[in-house]
């Protein structure tokens, strides 16, 4: 071991990848076992209970675990549904309300101490639900529209001079049916993987400063460090909720177009 | 946004919220579309013919074409 490898191990390392890699649960547990995947059942569990012990004897004035979960449901129901399906509405609230109410939950365990992890910062998890919603969206403009008149309605909107819709009907159907449902996962993924990174970072440098390697010229960096974390965990819960909210707003948005083809 | 086929009347405040709405939302990946299709395609040429000059072509006639696609559809 020679002097610089010494001094490299007394350095400051900044958090990287390293973070999502996480190994199952305990040695010898399936490979699949690992801790987004717990995060994520119980994040469904909480969600279960929450509206069940809310909705499943509803009183006509709600009090409570209802008046709360009441507010959810009305702010999925006039912000994310109503501009996007209007009559329709009702139908799809189910849906929408557990696509919003889970991913804010999967976003918010970012910052519940000891859980401490954003399960879309896995990027499988918002595959998984944007590729439902794909999948529901190809569906409901097959059934509403026919399959010719569904892919007709997408990617030759009405009064556009002829020629153009040779160049313009690619771009059409490149972005309804492989950018959008593509963004629509990686934007959750991103914003949770990136903000993950974050907090870490600054916890870190709070942490190294003020316990690992305490000096007086150290000891300010540490305190902007805390700091930092204590700002950037405020600006994040904000984020989990607009990605939340975003992600089922595309979700209507998607299911409103499939519905109703655009004039 | 008014739509020619519409009048006034039949239009509430909702249906321009939702176009406004369906328009923010689609504008970024109609021109992502774009770019990568007739970027794509230009390069695809600059690589055949060595003319590095259709990459950049591509790439602004995808932009045009897109822009032009949004606007046909949602502005006016």
């Amino acid at each position: 071991m020679n002097a610089l490898t010494v001094l490299a191990a007394d350095e400051f390392k900044a958090p990287g990848l390293e973070l999502f890699d996480i190994p199952p649960l305990w040695d010898g547990a399936p490979y699949w076992l690992t801790k987004p995947v717990v995060l994520a059942v119980l994040s469904s569990l909480v969600m279960v209970v929450l509206c069940w012990s809310a909705f499943s004897n509803p009183k006509l004035v709600p009090r409570g675990i209802q008046n709360v979960a009441e507010m959810g449901y009305m702010f999925v129901r006039d912000q994310i549904a109503r501009p996007f399906l209007g009559k329709e509405t009702d139908r799809w609230m189910g849906l929408l309300l557990s696509i919003f109410l889970l991913v804010w939950m999967w976003n918010l365990i970012g910052v519940v101490p000891f859980l401490q992890f954003p399960v879309a910062s896995h990027i499988a998890f918002p595959i998984v639900l944007a590729a439902s919603v794909y999948l529901l969206k190809i569906y409901l403009g097959i059934k509403h529209q026919g399959v010719i008149g569904y892919f007709k309605n997408m990617m030759f909107p009405p009064g556009l001079p002829k020629f153009i819709y040779f160049l313009l009907a690619p771009i059409e159907f490149l972005s309804n049916l492989i950018i959008a449902p593509f963004t629509h996962a990686v934007r959750l993924f991103a914003n949770m993987f990136a903000g993950h990174m974050i907090l870490a970072f600054f916890s870190m440098v709070g942490f190294w400063f003020l316990f690992e390697k305490l000096t007086p010229l150290g000891a300010p960096v540490g305190v902007v460090g805390v700091l930092m974390t204590i700002a950037m965990t405020g600006f994040e819960l904000f984020i989990q909720f607009l990605q939340a909210f975003l992600f089922a707003l595309l979700a209507a948005m998607y299911i409103g177009g499939s519905l109703h083809p655009e004039h | 946004m008014v739509m020619p086929a519409m009048s006034e009347k039949e239009r509430r405040p909702e249906d321009d919220g939702r176009d406004f709405a369906n328009a923010a939302w689609s504008i970024p990946s109609y021109v992502l579309a774009g770019i990568i299709l007739y970027g794509g395609a230009g390069w695809l040429l600059s690589r055949w013919t060595g003319v590095a000059v259709f990459t950049p072509i591509g790439v602004i006639l995808g932009v045009v074409l897109s822009i032009y696609l949004v606007y046909r559809k949602f502005g006016r």
